[in-house]
């Protein structure tokens, strides 16, 4: 039942994939906190991120592109005391399915959404993403694309993400530490990983982002929301902190649907009859 | 007896809480009722109706003529004056405009000066006039009295007392000077327990009986009060209601929550049903049960969003990309609703399929008269039916989609303790993985397609029919929510000396053809009576019976049909 015990399925990402890093943190920090593959609801949406299906070993919906955050929120009311996992990639989750992380974000769903954002689609063979830089050259955006990047980091964090967090793929140490976090906070968890795909974004490589990345000091106050705001802005400026960048404690979904399904009472069909005649 | 009362009025004026205790005072005084509501897609201005058809016998549909209309402004009367004889009592205030026609009873009732004489809002028009309209029929004011103090005892006793007087003032003025006029049509009876239902609260009804455990939605006429519904009892169900961002996020939190096993559906119009579409093919090829709720409303887009329509029968039974099996099931009246509705929750789980229930304004926004006996005795019969669920295997691994003869695979509901599995939205093995080999690819969708063979095999309904069918002449064809008044027009047919006799179809998707055929090939008159503009149904038959129905009488002016309508489209089509 552990989650390393593969069942015989080989990842088909390509080499050097950074698919690969965030797979390995991923089991890491599921192994470190015992959950085992029957007790976790993984929720994967579509693109090479969500190929990661077939390789890891959990109760997991291979979903559509984009939905699958509010698909972990439906498994996460079916079942609050199972861990939920949402992995997703860029274009499915700040593209396609962006209205849902908004609206996911307000109502800290108690989830962990982990976001494979290599600024390209690469499962359609390189087309741009909407965290690629402006100009950036690509199959669908030829003569480079016109629109800024979207700043998952700041849209994030003012639309009231409880736990916010950035990895590298290529930094797979931190990753766990930063994923075992994650999965531990109550709340809705947002971690952004930045990662190469070594096939089609020959500008994201793993030396760009050893040179625009940086680990967050320890003493940095993950609390503060004024300075979190300022690492978020520093997406923009394509310095990234590695780290927890924010974290608060407040009520979850889940904390207020307990109380509701608390207060249920034997049903009565008198109770909801009676307003009819 | 049957006596029609009908209401009208700006929007925004209280039309639709007066024409509902209208209802439920006929209720009260042990008759039965049909009501329907007519309503611009505004909060104010434009013209609204509340129309409420009052029996001493079970009662399905309208009838064209209005035996009192109340007229709050001219507009009603304007509407409404084709449909007045007589004997129809026409209640207005001559101070306001005058009524053109001498061929009816005329029922001045100075409402402007009784506002002006009790000190009160436009609005108390609608208790003056449920007052004179209850005193012309022979009607008990005290239920009415009791009502109001029902309705209004949260605001204070002072507000009850104030719509009282109005409807009293509205009372005493018929006794007073139109006594002659008076009938006892509504003199109270005993009757057994009663419930006024729309299509939506039946609905809302069976998600209970059925201890659905998610409902999830976003608003859209007519579909809305399935929502609000749900939501104001959760504290007394428990469920969970869920009004999330789009109608895209509807489906697929329900599709999360129906994957970690608890009973799920949603609600939605023609519009939110087409941003469903995708979801419902997921759970198709994820076996994923769920109820889908569809009140249709004419389109296309917009459309007109608080008319009636059958418009999305085909695009119902054609939605979703690629080939797996659905079910669409169309209820015929708020007894239907319940009974197939809650039937429609066992069905997803038994297929482990998307199951459709197809409603349409007309059906989900009219009441009906329902015995509580019937509510309550299906409530306690009710079995919940969660088809092939295992939860302890004999092997160490499990395979969700494991070939089957009868297309359904055992399932295994997520967190059973030493087992693991994925669902998936590709192709996949039997034991969920990912597959593009040819020969499981064929397996997997033979699998999926032969839930429909058990299906029509082991729950599929023929059509129910009505009437004498060996003796019928004409056989009237026709489905869902038009079931009232295809009955009503069915009887007054056969009453006057064309015997007559309907096939209704509520279980429409997928169909037994060769079991149909007899029904839709006998030596008669076939009528296909739909609310749309192409023949919906007729065109389905034609594909899955591989018959044709030629003549049709079809409607799709957003409006429902009256009987009359279609008894003399009938006559004048085959009476010689």
């Amino acid at each position: 039942m552990t989650i390393d015990n593969l069942t015989g399925y080989k990842p088909t990402w390509c080499p050097g994939c950074g698919n690969w890093g965030i797979y390995t943190a991923l089991k890491n920090a599921l192994t470190k906190l015992k959950l085992s593959a029957d007790k976790i609801l993984v929720s994967f949406g579509i693109g090479c991120s969500g190929n990661m299906n077939d390789f890891l070993n959990a109760y997991a919906i291979h979903a559509l592109h984009g939905r699958s955050i509010p698909m972990a929120i439906g498994m996460k009311i079916a079942r609050p005391d199972m861990t939920v996992i949402a992995v997703v990639g860029d274009g499915d989750c700040y593209g396609e399915g962006g209205n849902h992380l908004l609206h996911a974000l307000r109502g800290n769903h108690d989830l962990t959404v982990i976001v494979h954002n290599n600024s390209v689609y690469g499962l359609t063979t390189g087309q741009t993403a909407p965290t690629a830089r402006q100009g950036y050259r690509s199959k669908s955006t030829p003569l480079g694309i016109i629109e800024r990047p979207l700043n998952p980091l700041s849209l994030a964090l003012t639309q009231g993400v409880s736990f916010l967090a950035q990895a590298s793929a290529g930094n797979v140490v931190n990753a766990t530490e930063i994923i075992t976090q994650a999965i531990k906070h109550q709340g809705l968890s947002l971690v952004n990983f930045l990662q190469p795909c070594v096939t089609f974004n020959k500008v994201y490589t793993y030396d760009y982002f050893k040179q625009h990345t940086y680990l967050l000091e320890r003493d940095y106050n993950y609390r503060d929301y004024n300075l979190a705001l300022q690492k978020a802005e520093e997406y923009s400026q394509e310095k990234f902190a590695l780290g927890v960048i924010y974290q608060e404690k407040r009520p979850t979904y889940t904390d207020y649907l307990n109380k509701l399904t608390q207060t249920k009472k034997a049903l009565d069909y008198h109770l909801l009859l009676q307003e009819f005649s | 007896m049957k006596f029609t009362w009908k209401i009208g009025g700006e929007a925004g004026f209280g039309i639709m809480t007066t024409g509902l205790i209208f209802s439920k005072i006929a209720l009260r005084h042990g008759y039965q009722i049909h009501d329907f509501v007519e309503y611009p897609s505004l909060i104010r201005g434009g013209h609204n109706t509340y129309e409420v058809t009052v029996s001493n016998r079970p009662i399905s549909a309208p009838k064209y003529t209005i035996d009192l209309l109340v007229c709050l402004n001219e507009d009603t009367y304007l509407y409404h004056k084709k449909r007045l004889t007589p004997q129809s009592w026409v209640i207005y205030d001559k101070e306001e405009f005058e009524l053109e026609q001498n061929n009816i009873v005329k029922i001045d009732i100075p409402f402007s000066k009784i506002l002006t004489d009790l000190q009160g809002a436009a609005v108390m028009k609608n208790m003056i006039a449920l007052g004179s309209s209850l005193a012309l029929i022979g009607a008990d004011l005290k239920e009415l009295k009791k009502i109001l103090s029902e309705e209004f005892s949260a605001k204070s006793q002072a507000v009850v007392e104030f719509n009282q007087s109005f409807a009293e003032k509205g009372y005493q003025e018929v006794r007073k000077r139109f006594p002659s006029l008076i009938k006892s049509f509504l003199l109270k009876q005993p009757a057994p327990a009663t419930l006024a239902l729309t299509g939506n609260d039946a609905f809302s009804l069976a998600s209970v009986i059925a201890q659905c455990g998610f409902y999830c939605a976003y608003p859209m006429t007519p579909s809305s009060s399935v929502l609000t519904n749900l939501a104001s009892w959760q504290d007394k169900t428990g469920m969970i209601v869920r009004h999330s961002e789009d109608e895209i996020a509807v489906i697929n939190t329900a599709l999360g929550s129906a994957f970690a096993g608890m009973r799920s559906s949603v609600g939605t119009s023609g519009g939110g049903f087409a941003l469903m579409v995708e979801a419902i093919s997921l759970a198709g090829i994820t076996e994923t049960p769920v109820v889908i709720f569809l009140a249709q409303r004419p389109g296309p887009a917009t459309g007109m969003p608080t008319w009636t329509e059958q418009g999305d029968l085909l695009f119902t039974i054609f939605s979703g990309h690629g080939e797996f099996p659905k079910i669409v099931l169309a209820p015929g009246d708020v007894e239907e609703m319940l009974k197939i509705a809650a039937e429609a929750y066992n069905l997803a789980d038994i297929y482990q399929t998307p199951v459709i229930i197809l409603s349409e304004m007309f059906l989900s926004e009219s009441h009906q008269s329902l015995a509580q006996k019937t509510v309550v005795d299906f409530w306690q019969q009710y079995q919940v039916k969660r088809g092939k669920l295992v939860d302890k295997l004999a092997t160490v691994s499990y395979k969700r989609y494991q070939i089957t003869q009868d297309g359904i695979s055992p399932r295994l509901i997520p967190g059973v303790q030493g087992y693991y599995y994925q669902a998936n939205s590709y192709e996949h093995l039997e034991d969920g993985h990912t597959t593009e080999i040819g020969e499981e690819r064929k397996k997997q969708v033979d699998k999926r397609n032969a839930k429909i063979l058990t299906y029509l095999k082991q729950d599929f309904c023929l059509p129910k029919i009505y009437g004498d069918f060996a003796q019928a002449e004409l056989v009237l064809v026709g489905w869902g929510g038009t079931k009232g008044v295809l009955l009503e027009a069915q009887r007054i047919l056969t009453k006057k000396n064309t015997p007559t006799a309907l096939i209704h179809f509520t279980y429409l998707y997928p169909l037994d053809g060769e079991k149909l055929r007899p029904l839709l090939t006998a030596k008669k008159n076939y009528l296909l009576v739909e609310n749309n503009s192409t023949a919906q149904l007729g065109k389905l038959i034609k594909m899955e019976v591989g018959v044709e129905i030629k003549n049709k009488l079809l409607k799709y002016d957003g409006r429902m049909f009256f009987p009359e309508e279609i008894v003399n489209f009938a006559e004048k089509k085959y009476d010689n």
